[in-house]
């Protein structure tokens, strides 16, 4: 059996303009997205850049000017212990997005994890997974994180404590790494099981597309299908649910924060920040204020970005 | 006849349902020759596509071969390694799907999809397949031809999606096309092409065909032999001109009868055969038809008729009335 070759001029192979590229272009063609993209990446910028920007120490106090409003001089004015807001708010930033993907990372990961599996065994592995999933969104997150914390740290600082009067190591006083851990870890235990329902359902959805069963009926490798068929299509969802996520992890952070169950002052927090600014605000409101709308701008930012990247990563929502 | 390119013996499946399981494909036998097109018939749920399926290895979860061989090229199908499978698939067996709107991953362009195979099985080279898949849909009747390639799956219609598929199963020139109701999501006119279609390329490249469907009338040029199948027996076989001059089995006949027929302007449709076929889960012991037959009599409610020869030729049919299997034994 022959097939009649009736080839007349080459087909060049367009350069592999990839799915990427086509997703770029319409993510850029939306202009709320192309919006909260820019404020993501000055607020990356600022996050890693704030030691060489930001004017001020964000910890040098001048009792000379405190509660100071907006000037030229302290642009976002000054706090009750005359320190810079604007250094602050960047340095904030640095805490926020720090927080955030950490946060986002580890969710990520424990989801995306426990997801794949409960999706793709399935059974009772499915259904144990699937039962701790709900259990834990079940439970009010704030409540989680509060009991989390305030049974954890004391003991954690005893024992440190207890290992520091025993080996003199300087190591056991970096008593400030207990808030991170505990704060990334008791965030990311609840952030964790939006991502595992999702990918689990994704998992479940797509391996039994029609077009995993015809690409199979080619007689394509499993690597290739869950490269090419499976991952591609699973993937738009779970880069809007981070982006959003990314968001989320901030308000998460600030809430923390302003609980006072978050990052510990004096490492600037925008929740800390906002906290102290709630008992002034009558008489100082861009102490209230310069935080707040930053913190609204990012995660408003980070939404508009997962819309955009959701409506750029969804072929069949294309128009031409 | 001489040895058929594929020849299937007593394939049983099973799925498994709440009652346990149950045999959606029950002991089916037929063969195909090279070049030959075979048409399968029967309602949705008969088990068409479950017994391509279970050919290529492609049974959904919690279905299983549960019996039965499938030569083809001196190897049994349902006992190959994965590896050896992957080999049959696409490269010695071309399947067309259903529904081509879901059929194509719609993140690939379609070029990108076309070229798979071609790379997998033909160890070509990315810049070769591309200009091969060109050719492809330039003789699938793709207008435009090469220059679709760089198109998604969702900026084609679906006639056209499944005139890509219908590439897609023949790049690698597979002697063996299987076809699982190519046209049935598709409009009335569009189906004919796509049958057209096909025609002119078996006429071409001289692959043998399995066209799987539930409307006799639209293959009936198209294949050379048709199988019935109901409930997942083979209830009837004959050459594709024998079936329509003398259908044996009543259900065969229920099925010619509820073709559309044309009386001047008018399309007007027969009276169907009422009812619908048993759940897999609760066939009857004897023929699965009985409950809904109109010729039914006492044996056919305890006991299964065989498949025998009708009026001696290779028209075979299964039914204790019509085939009367006693008197043509003698
Ligand atoms: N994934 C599945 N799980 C359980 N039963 C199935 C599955 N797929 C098909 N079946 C059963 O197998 C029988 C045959 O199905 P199928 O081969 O798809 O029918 P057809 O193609 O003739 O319309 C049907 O009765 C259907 O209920
Ligand atoms: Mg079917």
């Amino acid at each position: 059996m022959t097939m009649p070759v009736t080839l007349s001029a080459a087909v060049e192979p367009d350069e592999q303009v990839s799915l990427w590229r086509d997703a770029w272009h319409r993510l850029r063609a939306n202009r709320l997205a192309v919006f909260g993209l820019c404020i993501v990446v000055i607020l990356v910028f600022v996050a890693v850049a704030g030691p060489w920007i930001s004017p001020y120490d964000f910890l040098s106090q001048d009792l000379e000017a405190t509660n100071q409003g907006p000037s030229m001089a302290h642009w976002f004015g000054t706090d009750d212990l005359g320190r810079d807001v604007l250094s602050r708010v960047i340095y904030g930033a640095r805490t926020a997005l720090l927080v955030a993907v950490v946060v986002t990372g580890i969710a990520l990961a424990i989801g995306v994890t426990l997801g794949a599996i409960a999706g793709y065994v399935g059974g009772r592995v499915d259904a144990v997974i699937m039962w701790v999933t709900d259990m834990v969104m079940s439970v009010p997150s704030l409540l989680l994180v509060v009991v989390i914390n305030t049974s954890l740290k004391p003991p954690l600082s005893a024992f440190m404590d207890a290992r520091y009067l025993a080996t003199h190591n300087p190591i056991w006083r970096q008593t400030i790494w207990i808030d991170f851990v505990l704060v990334f870890g008791s965030m990311a235990l609840i952030l964790w099981p939006p991502y595992a329902r999702l990918v689990r359902a994704q998992v479940l959805s797509i391996r039994n597309r029609n077009y995993v069963t015809a690409a199979r009926a080619l007689g394509l490798t499993p690597g290739l299908i869950l490269r090419r068929y499976v991952v591609p299509n699973a993937l738009g969802p779970v880069i809007v649910a981070v982006s959003a996520g990314l968001g989320t992890a901030m308000v998460l952070e600030s809430a923390f924060s302003f609980l006072g169950v978050g990052v510990r002052p004096p490492t600037p927090s925008w929740g800390n920040m906002i906290s102290d600014g709630l008992r002034v605000w009558r008489t100082y409101p861009h102490l209230l204020a310069a935080p707040a709308a930053v913190l609204g701008l990012a995660t408003v930012a980070f939404s508009f970005l997962g819309d955009g990247l959701n409506d750029a990563l969804n072929p069949r929502q294309w128009r031409k | 006849m001489t040895d058929p390119l594929l020849s299937v013996r007593d394939l049983a499946v099973e799925v498994s349902t709440r009652r346990g399981p149950a045999r959606v494909v029950d002991g089916v036998s037929f063969h195909i020759g090279r070049g030959e097109a075979l048409g399968v018939v029967g309602e949705s749920g008969c088990g068409k596509s479950i017994t391509t399926l279970a050919l290529l290895g492609l049974l959904p979860p919690g279905a299983r071969v549960a019996g039965g061989s499938a030569r083809m090229e001196g190897k049994d199908l349902l006992t190959l390694s994965r590896r050896a499978l992957r080999e049959v698939r696409g490269g010695r067996i071309g399947m067309i799907f259903q529904d081509p709107m879901t059929s194509f991953n719609p993140v690939l362009k379609i070029g990108d999809q076309l070229i798979e195979p071609l790379i997998y099985h033909r160890g070509m080279l990315r810049r070769e397949a591309w200009a091969r898949a060109g050719e492809l849909l330039r003789l699938v009747g793709i207008p435009g031809g090469a220059s679709r390639l760089d198109n998604y799956p969702h900026e084609l219609s679906g006639g056209m999606r499944q005139r890509v598929m219908i590439a897609m199963g023949l790049a690698c020139e597979p002697p063996l096309l299987i076809a699982d109701e190519p046209t049935t999501a598709l409009d009335v006119t569009i189906q004919a092409q796509i049958v057209d279609l096909v025609k002119d390329l078996r006429a071409r490249l001289g692959m043998s065909i399995i066209w799987i469907t539930h409307d006799l009338a639209l293959v009936s040029g198209l294949v050379d032999r048709v199988i019935v199948l109901y409930a997942g027996k083979i209830v009837e076989e004959a050459p594709v001109d024998d079936l329509y001059a003398r259908p044996t089995h009543p259900y065969t006949q229920g099925l010619l009868a509820s073709l559309p027929t044309l009386e001047g302007e008018e399309t007007r449709r027969l009276p169907a055969i009422g009812g619908t076929p048993p759940d897999p889960g609760r066939r009857p012991a004897g023929c699965p038809f009985a409950p809904r037959c109109p010729l039914r009599v006492a044996r056919c409610e305890s006991e299964m008729p065989p498949l025998v020869a009708v009026a001696g030729g290779p028209h075979r049919a299964a039914c204790w009335v019509n085939a009367k299997p006693q008197e043509l034994a003698a």
